[in-house]
């Protein structure tokens, strides 16, 4: 079995995400009417074998394995996918897994390009437990930004459904939309303290001689992102923003996130 | 033996015909009595609500002979003079179980799907159980019946969603907030359907409601019945920091809820959610309001169409449910322990 690494077990995470989109699809076009496994379990096989790839990988290098754009995506994705398992659980919203399948394949899709996994030796020299903090933290702050915009998403399609009074609304067995606009704002909330203490721990880390840490790309793209998502969640709390403007925001900033993860990593002095 | 069937509901009878075959509950017991002690029924049942009055009976006779007598003895027990033609109906096995476990489900009810008769049916079934007139043929198909009405209800979309502008409201609500309990109500105008849906969203967890009427003395008085609390019509607006959701039914001619009335108090009210159940016409809320973010607008008919779809959505179900029904009682019957062990138990 030497030949199964941990990309063929990733590559079998990714198809169970195929398979849980495709199942989605399914769902979607039934109105989420009926309360049903199908998808979660799909979605739990997933997870289960992202976990067993990273576990894998862990253990070749005898660290977290969050060292390149491969490995730092599969965390990411990994974060995602084991919040909407344990979030799924809440009632009423194991369809969670439904709006979060399609994020995971294709993401997953894209970290499976062998350009974005060059090897890297058995030991990386970016292993110590600080910089594994610095990474991990940060990747489950994204990760909790991602099931956030997901919450969001459910959120938009309830009020759209709800505003031009669509009976699916009411035959959908989704949260009500107070529920999933609490969700949304907890989970943003849990990311900023996640990516901030992941900022703070970065901050800490010794650098190369005349790199300064807020003059590299990634870092800055990070503390925008970090005022962006400080500005969503003090405008919804404190200056009444509506919560349509808070769950557009939120999903924006991810897309921004997932659109530009790649290549402020391409360019910055610190991360490569 | 074999249970048989004969009744009459909404689907045969005028109201004023089912008002003089129904029978009280207290002579309902006197009732079985008699009809086991005239030797034309074994173990019996009757079914007597709003809508159906119906005798359940495991009879000795022939189908012929036994609907033939249990109309004279329904209409001699109600002392009926009148003219009678095919109001009555009467079904024989398998049709007469077909028949039970449809009614235990809600499928021959005026509304389709209602749960209510599943409890009326259970009584009535009780009540004779107690008195001991059902033996092993009735039990089993009461019983029968009420595991495929559960079955349905899990199984089906029969029993799916609100078939009333009330019950839209109520579920409409709780689409919007997590728990009633938490939010208060605003009823603006005392009328009897903003008073009912009022109460509608008491039963399913609402504490708090504010009433406000032209007549502040219709106001108080509801208010005092709803267990809240009245205030001048005037002030009406000053509510709405504190509200979640609002029913109108005024007499207005004209609106009395426009969009740039509401903006600045949803402003105020930090664009919280605000459910507006407008059941008044003419209509009292501008229907521009529905453009405010977290403002969901409802009026009569919007709540009729979410009825009339549900309902339209169990009648699609029906079919399902028919072939579920024929399926069950096609393996009560075709099992053979159903007619075989009822007699072995009567021996």
């Amino acid at each position: 079995m030497a030949w199964f690494t941990d990309r063929h077990c990733f590559l079998l995470a990714v198809t169970f995400y195929g398979l849980s989109t495709l199942y989605s699809v399914f769902l979607w076009r039934k109105g989420f009417r009926r309360d049903e496994w199908v998808n979660y379990f799909l979605l739990a096989a997933g997870v289960a074998l992202h976990t067993l790839a990273m576990f894998k990988r862990g253990l070749t290098l005898h660290s977290c394995p969050i060292n390149n754009l491969y490995e730092a995506t599969t965390f990411l994705l990994w974060t995602l996918g084991l919040a909407c398992l344990i979030y799924s659980l809440l009632p009423r919203f194991k369809f969670l897994a439904a709006f979060t399948a399609p994020v995971l394949f294709t993401i997953g899709i894209f970290a499976l390009m062998p350009s974005l996994d060059p090897p890297h030796g058995l030991k990386p020299e970016f292993s110590d437990a600080l910089r594994s903090l610095h990474a991990a933290t940060i990747l489950q702050a994204y990760g909790a930004f991602g099931l956030a915009a997901v919450a969001a998403a459910m959120f938009l399609m309830q009020q759209h459904d709800l505003k031009l009074h669509k009976l699916r609304a009411l035959l959908s067995l989704l949260p009500s939309m107070q529920r999933l606009e609490l969700i949304t704002f907890r989970l943003v909330a849990v990311g900023f303290v996640l990516l901030t203490i992941g900022l703070v721990a970065g901050w800490q880390l010794p650098r190369p001689e005349g790199k300064p840490y807020f003059f590299d790309t990634k870092v800055l793209w990070s503390a925008l992102l970090w005022f962006i998502y400080l500005e969503s969640l003090v405008a919804y709390k404190k200056f009444g923003r509506t919560s349509r403007r808070f769950a557009i925001g939120i999903i924006a900033t991810f897309i921004f996130l997932l659109l530009t993860f790649w290549i402020t990593n391409l360019y910055s002095g610190l991360h490569n | 033996m074999s249970v048989v069937v004969i009744g009459l509901s909404h689907r045969s009878a005028p109201v004023e015909l089912r008002e003089r075959f129904a029978f009280a509950g207290e002579k309902i017991p006197g009732a079985l009595a008699a009809l086991r002690a005239s030797g034309l029924a074994s173990e019996c049942a009757i079914l007597s609500t709003c809508n159906r009055v119906e005798i359940y009976a495991v009879t000795p006779l022939t189908a012929a002979a036994a609907f033939a007598e249990l109309k004279k003895f329904l209409i001699a027990h109600q002392a009926y003079d009148g003219a009678l033609g095919d109001e009555l109906y009467s079904f024989a096995e398998p049709h007469s179980l077909h028949h039970l476990f449809k009614v235990a489900s809600g499928l021959d009810s005026m509304v389709i799907g209602e749960t209510e008769i599943f409890g009326q049916l259970k009584s009535a079934y009780e009540l004779a159980l107690a008195h001991q007139h059902t033996g092993a043929r009735l039990n089993k198909a009461f019983q029968r019946a009420f595991n495929v009405a559960k079955h349905l209800r899990t199984a089906t979309n029969i029993q799916r969603g609100s078939v009333s502008v009330m019950s839209a409201a109520v579920e409409l609500a709780e689409k919007i907030f997590t728990a009633l309990s938490e939010h208060e109500v605003l009823v603006i105008g005392a009328g009897e359907t903003s008073e009912k849906t009022a109460r509608a969203l008491q039963s399913r967890g609402v504490k708090k409601i504010t009433v406000t009427n032209r007549s502040p003395e219709r106001a108080a008085a509801l208010a005092t019945e709803l267990g809240g609390r009245a205030v001048p019509f005037e002030h009406w607006p000053d509510e709405f920091e504190r509200i979640d959701i609002a029913i109108s039914s005024t007499a207005a001619p004209q609106p009395i809820l426009d969009r740039a009335t509401l903006e600045p108090l949803m402003k105020r009210r930090k664009h919280r959610p605000l459910l507006l159940i407008d059941i008044a016409v003419p209509r009292d809320i501008d229907p521009a309001v529905s453009t405010l973010d977290n403002v969901y607008l409802y009026n009569v008919d919007d709540l009729q169409s979410i009825a009339d779809d549900y309902l339209n959505l169990r009648k699609e179900e029906v079919a399902r449910c028919e072939k579920i029904i024929a399926e069950k009682v096609a393996a009560l019957l075709s099992a053979n322990k159903f007619s075989r062990n009822a007699e072995r138990t009567q021996d």
